[in-house]
């Protein structure tokens, strides 16, 4: 287990190194650079060299990836070129911000997805079910942004219940309860897109369990329904979910660009727009680089926890035995 | 997709002028602090009278003046993009010229038909002084003047501004308004004088500029400038305006509060504004509905419709300092076919004559701008007025110019000369909607008379780097910002500047009218200087370099059950920042 986490780690570093590569070269290829945005049409071209040799954009494109590695080694993940504001600082404040208004949904539709999935499973094509794949084609159908403004016109502007944007009421900063009624409505934009998703997974992959052999005998030696469900097909009906959640743990923090911006939310997914218009390196390249590591963990996390929920999978060993 | 900020949509040199120069000024100094002698009814607009009407009894000793100002109080602003940096010598976006402007004191300030005055906010005592011969301006500043630390504000700040500004390794953006300066000298505390280095009459407007504290700047090597905290850091953003930097919020938000050491005679009303950022703009107008916000100043014309139905939001749809162009490329290489067929004057009439441009108005803008017919703003002092000439949609003429200059149609319909046929690129940048649908409507008016247009929406930084500056595309669908009052633009429209130096990006050569910028440039006397402008308006317009379309603007919506001001602080759309004219005047009530 050590050795295979060990050797997975040191793989995700190579990963990451590749993408920082490839990112920080398709950053630099597109063009119309930084320069032409914050500095002013009509600088002379004199004034403008002497404005791109102080920022290094002068040199050429590897020298330039040495300095952001270097810089990152130590931890710093440089500055805006436009006004010198370290990215942390613009960073990380909208990375909390994204993984605490994703997070919210996630859980939330976790919460409501999966049990809602298995409980259709026992009852197929009953009442429940049929309002579940109802609302899961809503779900795939509606646009994210325009069911957030169906919801602000209104719950916030009709009858006034919620606020109509942001993180916090302006001077409400940090507290918890305003925090949580500026989540309802973005909160219930998110969960309508996960929920069709995750209920379907849960109900495919529970039914599929169901029809196992397994499952028939455990019946057939007369245990109660619960105890099959719950004891005997349910943590096998997670694996593939798990798989999932793992896979989608980068939504949490590349945020939901969209819902974000309908409802001012300042987290990463407006960032990572406003500052692709700007052109600015040093930010892009670190939002990739959050991402990127969250992608791979995500992966990481998922192979651990199947080796958890199924016995049948031991990491580390070549080829899974199977009892 | 999103909204390209406002400078995006809108780069231009003349707006660069503009850059550190752009504000709130005034034309009335007498107003408003004593309500006493003011009429109850001067308040601005209807929802205020409507609202005010069950007020006017007799008991008047007792109820307060509903029109007098308040103190105190928040202006909440919605906008749409992040500051860069307030620090007045890099200015180079709208949002952060916002901040700017209300937490900078100028040295002089505009009225409403853009000319250089003295209010009782200017830094500046009096009008500059010019010498005969043109090239020295003397300037005596307020003794009164001060920092919001409570430094003086003296000579030695407003030189080290201009030094700075004038020294390359700053990098400011301003530093072409300045490069006629030879000299800056201090006479005493409160005197400054410019030495020119040859008689340059825009040089006035370089002196409605803010000015930078010297004791907090001074020993940061100038290359450093661009870097430093100043501007950025709200703690280290000594200012002189009425209100100050207090805080910013990347992203979201910025506050101003009072500036306790405020030196002018009259103070604010208004104790705090804050700036909210929207990346939506459908957002931005629901919060304005809803009251989180009480004034935006740009919403998308799609909008009005809605904001109006709303009893309490005023919307003002006076055309700001901008206008829209179709410009023409006449250098051959720009073209597949190696061939401009922009050369004939009457192409270009016939192309003027074909384009519906009050449909556009009408249509596209609906109804938030007016035609325009030469590179000068309408009604300011430069405005050649009836001398340009007025090209009324007319398909019948177009078609009679295009075949007196030698274009016969084609087999598929499309007119040829000499073996090339009629057929271009339009480039506009990609996202800006207002250009995705006037490119179309030009599509469509040129292919009546047998032009094919081909319509092309690029990313902007693409299209400036590698199209508007080296001056390499066929025809361009653009806009330039007047929010400099000075009417020259020489720079875009002389031979003399040429690509990659000068913004004359279609190559563009008359020598007449390169003669005439020259002469407006050393004509001092602004009544004499406004005819040499009618005579370029006019030779302009018949040779046309460009199609002017449209001056126009977005519309400014105001919550004015809260936000008020006397009719002569209303906001003037036609300047720069004009969205806050005399804001020092307003007042919020809650």
């Amino acid at each position: 287990m050590t050795e295979y986490l060990i050797r997975r780690i040191l793989q995700s570093v190579l990963v990451l190194f590749l993408i920082s590569i490839l990112t920080f070269l398709m950053i630099h290829a597109a063009p119309g650079g930084p320069t032409q945005i914050f500095l002013a049409p009509g600088l002379s071209p004199e004034a403008a060299q002497i404005q791109a040799h102080n920022l290094g954009l002068d040199r050429p494109v590897p020298v330039q990836y040495a300095v952001w590695l270097g810089n990152l080694m130590q931890g710093d993940l440089g500055h805006t070129f436009k006004n010198h504001i370290p990215v942390g600082d613009i960073l990380w404040p909208t990375v909390k911000n994204t993984m605490v208004l994703m997070g919210a949904a996630w859980l939330f539709s976790l919460l409501i997805a999966v049990p809602w999935g298995i409980y259709n499973s026992t009852s197929e094509y009953g009442l429940s079910d049929q309002t579940a794949s109802f609302v899961s084609y809503i779900g795939f159908a509606m646009p994210t942004f325009w069911f957030g403004i169906i919801l602000q016109e209104y719950f916030s502007l009709k009858l006034d219940w919620l606020p109509l944007s942001d993180m916090y009421t302006m001077g409400k900063e940090g507290n918890l309860g305003d925090l949580f009624m500026h989540l309802i409505l973005p909160v219930s934009v998110l969960t309508l897109g996960f929920l069709a998703a995750y209920s379907k997974y849960s109900r495919a992959s529970m039914l599929e369990v169901l029809s196992q052999d397994y499952i028939r005998t455990a019946r057939a030696k007369g245990l109660k329904e619960r105890r099959v469900i719950f004891r005997h097909a349910l943590r096998n009906a997670l694996i593939p979910i798990i798989t999932i959640l793992g896979l989608d743990l980068p939504i949490l923090v590349s945020g939901a660009a969209l819902t974000e911006r309908v409802f001012n939310w300042p987290g990463m997914g407006r960032l990572f727009v406003d500052m692709a218009v700007a052109r600015e390196y040093s930010v892009l390249m670190s939002i990739t680089l959050v991402v990127s590591v969250i992608v791979v963990l995500g992966n990481l996390i998922a192979d651990i926890l199947y080796a958890i929920v199924d016995p049948r999978v031991q990491l580390g060993s070549k080829g899974g035995s199977s009892t | 997709m999103r909204k390209v900020p406002k400078w995006f949509s809108s780069i231009s040199v003349i707006a660069l002028v503009g850059v550190m120069l752009a504000g709130c000024g005034g034309n009335n100094a007498n107003n408003a602090e004593t309500t006493n002698n003011k009429p109850a009814n001067t308040a601005t607009n209807e929802t205020t009278n409507t609202n005010t009407t069950n007020d006017t009894t007799n008991d008047a000793a007792t109820t307060p003046d509903p029109n007098a100002p308040v103190d105190g109080g928040t202006l909440t602003i919605g906008t749409f993009s992040d500051i860069v940096s307030v620090n007045p010598i890099y200015i180079n976006d709208t949002s952060s010229g916002d901040i700017e402007n209300l937490i900078n004191a100028k040295l002089y300030d505009l009225d409403r038909q853009g000319n250089l005055i003295v209010e009782p906010w200017s830094i500046a005592a009096e009008l500059p002084q010019i010498s005969a011969d043109g090239k020295t301006y003397t300037v005596k500043i307020k003794s009164t003047a001060k920092w919001n630390d409570g430094q003086p504000l003296t000579a030695d700040d407003v030189i080290f501004t201009y030094n700075t500004v004038r020294n390359p390794d700053a990098g400011a953006p301003g530093i072409s308004t300045v490069d006629k300066v030879e000299a800056i000298n201090k006479i005493d505390e409160t005197t400054i004088e410019f030495k020119l280095k040859q008689v340059y009459a825009p040089f006035q407007y370089s002196l409605y500029s803010s000015v930078v504290p010297s004791h907090i700047l001074k020993d940061v090597p100038v290359k450093d400038l661009k870097t430093n905290a100043y501007g950025v850091d709200p703690a280290k953003t000594v200012t002189s305006g009425p209100w100050k930097f207090s805080e910013w919020k990347q992203g979201q938000y910025i506050t101003l509060e009072q500036n306790p050491n405020y030196w002018g005679e009259k103070k604010p009303h208004i104790g705090k504004i804050i700036y909210k950022i929207y990346a939506d703009q459908n957002t931005e107008v629901q919060a304005l509905i809803k009251g989180d916000i009480q004034m935006s100043e740009a919403i998308p014309v799609t909008q009005i419709e809605g904001v109006k139905a709303n009893d309490k939001l005023q919307v003002i749809l006076e055309p700001g300092p901008l206008y829209e162009y179709v410009q023409f490329n006449f250098k051959d290489e720009n073209f597949p076919d190696k061939y401009s067929p922009f050369k004939g004057q009457k192409t270009r009439q016939a192309i003027a004559y074909a384009l519906n441009r009050q449909g556009m108005v009408d249509n596209v803008l609906k109804g938030t701008g007016k035609l325009m017919n030469s590179p000068f703003l309408p009604g300011s002092w430069a405005d050649p007025g009836d001398q340009a000439v007025n090209y009324q949609y007319d398909a019948e003429k177009a078609k009679a110019l295009l075949a007196e200059d030698g274009w016969k149609p084609g087999k598929d319909g499309i007119l040829e000369k000499d073996g090339h046929r009629f057929s271009f690129e339009l480039q506009y940048n990609a996202g800006n909607s207002r250009r995705e649908q006037v490119a179309a409507v030009i599509q469509q008016n040129l292919k009546d008379v047998g032009i094919e247009v081909t319509p092309k929406g690029i990313d902007f930084a693409t299209w400036i780097d590698q199209n508007i500056t080296p001056g390499k595309f066929p025809a361009i669908l653009l806009s330039w910002s007047l929010s400099n009052p000075d009417p020259d633009a020489e720079s875009i429209f002389s031979s003399k500047y040429f690509p990659p130096t000068g913004q004359n990006g279609g190559w563009y050569k008359n020598e007449a009218i390169d003669a005439l910028w020259t002469k407006g440039q050393l004509t001092i006397d602004q009544a004499e200087r406004a005819k040499v402008y009618q005579e370029i308006g006019k030779e302009i317009s018949i040779d046309l370099p460009y199609v002017f379309l449209y001056q126009y603007g977005l519309p400014q919506v105001v919550d004015a059950s809260k936000v008020k001001w006397a009719e002569e602080d209303a906001p003037e759309s036609s300047l720069g920042y004009g969205y806050l004219y005399h804001a020092i005047n307003w007042w919020v009530t809650e």
